[in-house]
């Protein structure tokens, strides 16, 4: 993480030194390690993730978005486009018939290497962490020729976090369970979530030790009592009431308290996509946290 | 023998005891009994004993009667079609529960009944429904010939397994936890869950016990038992239907968790021989055993983090299985 942090951070000063207009061609380092050389500012994009079409759109790009996947559904004039599948099953006809010059993909799927034998530049990455979804909004600014409105964005991104973390000062958090899947599976403190649930003033269960995404023992979870627990599985009909239901999780504080909630789908986007609406995702989270302070 | 299973019994206490005293917080014994005293008597609980209680007794005795259900399942099978690779799922049972389940995930959110009804229910109803269609194919004459029953289970069983990962791969975002109910676990074991299981599965073993002699009779031959007297279609289809109802329930509850079913009817005919009588007893308490130690294996080996119990079946059931076929192809 540390090393793509660096790469990246390298790269932004080769580009912006003082310029606020992306001199082409460019050449960036993806998070696989690739070269990826823009020769000119892309006018075709396509976006194969619903992070990446966000974050687009927010960099004042989204005009450039020529087609996205069936996942993307924000801002709302995406839904028009033509829909390409998704990334674990895309509709690779339907994107080489579209003619795009730049695409972004995500770095799990391998759907890079199909694109690049088919002559399409890509750049196949996806952001992490807060520090690295900052950095990756800044990056999509020099390669897209944005970089003034990414540089803006990320101020006003910075500012709200720091804005709640002002509020936070002294307050100590909730210890809090995110439950990604009623398995149950959760979230740890270095995942992106992870990250928003201590930017929010949570203290999470799960410990660092533990991995980014366990399966946790749900005896764990009884033992470490939550305050506060965040149903991001909702949408998949999980209900407080099904987890009050569960085997000793009737006297988990949270339960008690009646402070475990529902995230609706639109929720569950915010907080688990990487780009730019982290502000949101941070202050929806800091309300469930300390309802009287938000 | 009666030595093997008073030891074996022992064995079976102690692990429950282990397994119930370990776990995210180490449990003394005493801790354990007052806890179990204040449960039945329905005392207030304090946090640990409510872990103690209302988790990781009903955790640990679901395993075990889901490990002798399964294991004694397998020894059925195994004596009805007189086959050393015989095991419980071999006519579609687990492929039909799966299928169920994942459907329950798949839909929970826009077919509220589904939800309601639950994944254990359906998937039960699902694993009777694929065994009743390889019945009814497998069916020739008055009689079910074991050779078309296998075939008949794998094809039903691959239609559904197939159905299964399409649902798998269209509801992605769900996939993690649909594939880890798969892969088997115990992680909400409830109360009522075991006394719905110790519903099938003693009197399962009671009704297997009354027909060990049959059971012997069967390894004859089918001919050879009909011969000797016993009515070999009424019989196997009794048996095979009570084994399928004890899987049922166990996947249902459980996920799919393989090996048990296989490898303990084997490991008990090593130690004491073919005659059922002593076998079936032998097995389930072995399979008890056996999924106890595999659940706390499972829940501990990289604790607080769970590994699906059916990771650690196989990986302890093939070394194991391998060694079988080689003690047998050393001796035949």
């Amino acid at each position: 993480m540390f090393r793509r942090l660096t790469l990246l951070a390298v790269t932004l000063l080769l580009l912006g030194s003082g310029a606020f207009a992306t001199t082409y061609p460019v050449t960036v380092v993806d998070d696989l390690g690739r070269a990826v050389t823009l020769t000119a500012a892309p006018q075709r994009v396509i976006s194969m993730l619903p992070s990446h079409t966000e974050s687009v759109c927010a960099i004042e790009a989204c005009d450039l978005l020529i087609g996205v996947d069936r996942h993307s559904n924000y801002p709302a004039q995406v839904t028009g486009l033509p829909q390409l599948g998704d990334a674990f099953a895309p509709d690779l006809e339907a994107v080489l018939a579209l003619d795009p010059d730049f695409v972004l993909v995500d770095e799990y799927s391998g759907l890079q290497a199909p694109l690049t034998d088919l002559g399409i530049t890509v750049f196949a990455g996806s952001p992490q962490t807060i520090d690295e979804t900052m950095a990756f909004l800044l990056l999509l600014g020099a390669m897209l020729d944005r970089e003034t409105e990414a540089a803006v964005l990320v101020g006003q991104l910075e500012g709200e976090i720091k804005g709640v973390a002002a509020v936070l000062t002294g307050v100590t958090g909730p210890r809090v369970f995110v439950e990604l899947d009623p398995t149950p599976y959760s979230i740890g403190p270095s995942s992106y979530i992870g990250e928003l649930v201590a930017a929010a003033g949570g203290v999470n269960i799960v410990t660092e030790a533990m991995g980014e995404f366990p399966q946790v023992d749900p005896e764990y979870v009884v033992l470490q009592d939550p305050q506060v627990i965040v149903l991001t599985d909702a949408p998949f009909g999980v209900t407080a009431d099904s987890v009050a239901a569960r085997p000793g999780w009737s006297a988990i504080e949270a339960v008690v308290d009646g402070r475990v909630y529902e995230l609706d789908t639109a929720a569950a986007d915010i907080i688990s996509r990487s780009g730019p609406r982290m502000g949101e995702a941070v202050r929806l989270l800091a309300a469930l946290f300390h309802p009287g302070l938000f | 023998m009666a030595l093997v299973l008073l030891l074996s019994a022992l064995v079976l206490v102690a692990a429950l005891v282990l397994a119930v005293s370990l776990g995210s917080v180490r449990v003394a014994p005493a801790e354990i009994v007052a806890a179990a005293l204040k449960g039945i008597n329905g005392d207030e609980l304090l946090p640990l004993d409510r872990v103690v209680w209302q988790l990781r007794f009903p955790r640990v005795l679901l395993a075990a009667l889901v490990g002798a259900g399964l294991a004694l399942a397998g020894t059925m099978f195994q004596g009805v079609f007189r086959n050393p690779l015989a095991e419980p799922y071999l006519i579609g049972t687990a492929s039909g529960a799966g299928f169920g389940a994942v459907l329950v995930m798949t839909l929970g959110a826009t077919v509220p009944l589904l939800a309601r009804v639950g994944a254990p229910l359906v998937a039960f109803a699902f694993a009777l429904l694929t065994v009743a269609t390889v019945l009814f194919l497998a069916r020739s004459g008055g009689a079910v010939p074991t050779v078309r029953l296998i075939l008949a289970g794998v094809v039903v069983g691959s239609l559904f397994t197939a159905a299964t990962s399409f649902l798998l791969v269209a509801a992605r975002e769900q996939a993690a936890g649909m594939l880890a109910w798969l892969l088997g676990g115990f992680g909400f074991s409830t109360w009522s869950q075991v006394r719905v299981i110790a519903l099938f599965t003693l009197p399962a073993l009671a009704l297997a016990g009354a027909f060990a002699r049959a059971l012997d009779l069967l390894q004859l031959g089918e001919e050879g038992a009909a011969l000797l007297g016993l009515s070999v279609e009424r019989v196997k289809l009794l048996l095979l239907g009570v084994a399928t109802l004890v899987t049922a329930a166990a996947v249902s509850v459980a996920g799919i968790i393989g090996f048990v079913g296989l490898i303990v009817p084997h490991a008990a005919r090593i130690a004491l021989g073919r005659p059922h009588g002593r076998l079936l007893p032998t097995a389930a308490i072995w399979g008890a055993t056996f999924m106890i130690l595999a659940d706390l294996l499972a829940r501990q080996v990289i604790a607080p983090v769970e590994v699906p119990v059916g990771i650690v079946t196989a990986l302890v059931g093939g070394p194991f299985f391998l060694w079988l076929l080689k003690k047998r192809s050393a001796a035949g």
